[in-house]
């Protein structure tokens, strides 16, 4: 499924680049993030526990960085695999300057397959678009932003 | 066997059970009537390491009548509420509702706590709690609390409960005297999860719509409660054109998602055309009860 | 996870096994009990193949554990027949070819069976609505319509019929409420089905 959205947040090009590229962010921000460990230049192992409620699945897997255009842009994926299904993000970020600023656009594609895809369809889009806002939620509060 | 292993407890009262959910947490996991937590078990989708059944709490079940609130106790079968004389009289909204709710043999077992507690996003009764403002009592290990309905619903599935609490009763506000109500909701086969449903209430006086009350469910996370289409009612003589703008409201107030089911697109729409409907038989109700 | 002792009453029958909390009440009754007649369709609550009568209800006994049924009057489809003779709604689904592999059966002979002691004269449209929580794949549901309209007609016809199945105890919980009869509205008129007016023979050799 095809989601998109923008983020304004409160730090410069640059900063938010370097936000946006650092593992500890990203450990920090991605939701149900439990282990992130790099396995050569932008590329990380990743283990995730991310569900809703109740319904909660570990899936293991890989985060890699690439198609970078510094400050501007990046291509991140992140694909895994559990017991209860797969998962494969892919997005493209992009970033703007706008004023003190940025501007952040980024557009994904977000695949989920197996048991958790076939039972939990009718959220997926929704729950995928909420998961992700609280990525950038996450990054605005980091670069000092108020939620 | 079909779920993951876990710790069953089986407390007998209130306290006990609060008890044990103040010990396990985020560790445990309530059965009430089991119709959305045992498929998600079965599949091992949610495995919780305790389950606590509150199936024996007999005190949980009730159905009190002061007149002007109707307070349900949350191990409230669905199906007895449905049938309940005293929802029949205070809200038909809601048994109406109830109706539709699964089918027999889900409402046979799924409570009204239950289902306020799991918090569907396409779920009937919380969209009715929504739009009456209506509000559940919670006890855990803080104490006593009531949760105001537009305080309740999160996200979807979630909702503002602590996992240390136990939702204890639902309150339904009852219907004003010589009000008209209406649920519709669309579903491709019956008992289905709704695509769009709406639930209105119109009170009425000298003729025209003193207040409207409108929720629906099916159009995003949780219930909406389109404020601007109840204002648009408010005061105004009942009339097709009406309806209409109220349904132009409700459309521009949900965001839905789409899915194999219905396109966003679809949901948007038919939100509206069940609004619209929902209001004509709610008035039509109201020219009866007069 | 520890076995418990768990003790069930199933058709007035009571029935003892050894099983862990987590063990659904459909398996509870098709292996420790030896009753397998409640099939097991989806497991999650959809196909309601697993359909069987607790005190006088209908539920889905894939969503129940067994421990959860403990002091309740259990009725399976095995309840339906006394002896040799078919229940009439048994007879109804017979006489209607209203199954083929007869996989789906014992949870729609159920559902039937609550459903025509709370509304004795359904209209076509309310059977249908009544039977939406259980799915066949062979019949295409009209043959069991035709069939639960046909019991109705008998258990109506013939007031000596055996129609209150497992309600023999009392409701347990204080929240079961008695169900309102029907009245008004038209009788099933417009909708009767065309009946053949044969009653099929009822082969002899193994019960259902």
């Amino acid at each position: 499924m095809k989601l998109e959205g923008t983020n304004t947040l409160p730090a410069s090009v640059e900063t938010v680049w370097k936000t946006i590229n650092d593992p500890d962010a990203l450990r920090s921000c991605t939701p149900g993030l439990k282990e992130l460990k790099a396995t050569g230049p932008d590329t990380y192992q990743a283990t995730l526990q991310i569900g809703i409620a109740a319904v909660k699945g570990t899936y293991a897997g890989t985060l890699s960085i690439s198609d970078k255009r510094a400050p501007t842009h990046y291509k991140i994926t992140l694909e895994g695999t559990g017991g209860a299904g797969f998962m494969k993000g892919e997005g493209s970020v992009d970033l703007e300057a706008q004023g003190s600023g940025t501007l952040l656009k980024w557009t994904g594609d977000l695949q989920v397959g197996g048991l958790i895809a076939g039972v939990g369809q009718r959220m997926l889009g929704g729950v995928g678009k909420m998961l992700i806002g609280q990525f950038f939620k996450c990054l605005e509060e980091r670069l000092g932003g108020s939620a | 066997m079909k779920p993951a292993p876990f710790e069953y407890h089986c407390p007998r009262t209130v306290d006990e059970g609060t008890a044990l959910l103040a010990k396990y947490g985020d560790d445990a996991k309530v059965l009430a009537g089991g119709q959305s937590l045992v498929p998600l078990m079965n599949m091992r989708l949610a495995r919780p390491a305790n389950l606590i059944d509150i199936n024996r709490i007999e005190s949980l079940a009730y159905i009190r009548d002061d007149g002007r609130t109707l307070r349900i106790g949350a191990l409230t079968r669905q199906r007895a509420a449905e049938r309940a004389p005293q929802v029949a009289e205070r809200c038909p909204l809601l048994r109406d509702a109830l109706r539709l709710v699964g089918h027999a043999q889900i409402r046979n077992r799924g409570t009204i706590g239950g289902s306020i507690a799991h918090a569907d996003p396409a779920a009937e009764l919380t969209a009715i709690l929504v739009a009456l403002d209506g509000e559940v009592t919670a006890r855990g290990p803080k104490g006593t609390r009531v949760i105001a309905a537009r305080d309740l619903f999160v996200s979807y599935l979630t909702t503002s409960l602590d996992p240390r609490e136990l939702l204890t009763e639902v309150s339904f506000p009852a219907l004003p005297a010589g009000a008209g109500w209406s649920w519709m909701e669309i579903a491709r086969r019956h008992g289905d999860f709704a695509l769009a449903g709406v639930g209105v209430v119109l009170a009425a006086r000298g003729g025209k719509i003193a207040h409207a009350r409108i929720g629906l469910t099916g159009v995003g996370p949780t219930p909406v409660r389109p404020a601007e289409a109840e204002r648009l009612l408010a005061g105004r003589a009942p009339s097709e054109d009406l309806w209409k703008g109220a349904a132009e409201a409700v459309r521009a107030a949900v965001t839905p998602d789409g899915d194999i089911h219905a396109s966003a697109e679809y949901r948007t729409h038919v939100a509206g055309v069940l609004t619209q409907r929902a209001l004509r038989e709610a008035w039509e109700r109201v020219r009866e009860a007069a | 996870m520890p076995l418990r002792r768990i003790t069930l009453r199933v058709n007035g029958a009571t029935y003892a096994g050894e099983a862990e909390p987590r063990k659904t009440l459909a398996d509870f009754i098709r292996e420790d009990c030896g009753l397998t007649g409640t099939h097991l369709g989806c497991e999650h609550g959809v196909c309601g193949a697993c359909t069987i009568l607790m005190d006088g209800q209908t539920v889905r006994s894939c969503l129940m554990f067994a421990v959860q049924a403990e002091g309740a009057e259990l009725t399976t489809v095995e309840g339906l027949a006394d002896g040799d003779r078919l229940h009439p709604i048994q007879q109804a689904y017979w006489d209607h070819h209203a199954l083929q592999c007869g996989f789906c059966t014992p949870g729609f002979l159920m559902t039937t069976v609550e459903f025509l002691n709370d509304n004795p004269q359904p209209t076509e449209r309310e059977i249908r609505e009544a039977l939406a929580g259980n799915l066949c794949r062979c019949t295409g549901y009209q043959n069991i319509v035709k069939a639960v309209a046909a019991a109705a007609h008998t258990l109506a016809a013939a007031p000596g019929a055996r129609r209150e199945i497992g309600t023999a105890a009392p409701p347990r919980a204080a929240n079961v409420m008695a169900a309102p009869r029907k009245t008004g509205g038209p009788p099933g008129a417009s909708h009767r089905p065309r009946h053949s007016g044969k009653t099929a023979k009822r082969r002899s050799g193994p019960k259902r």
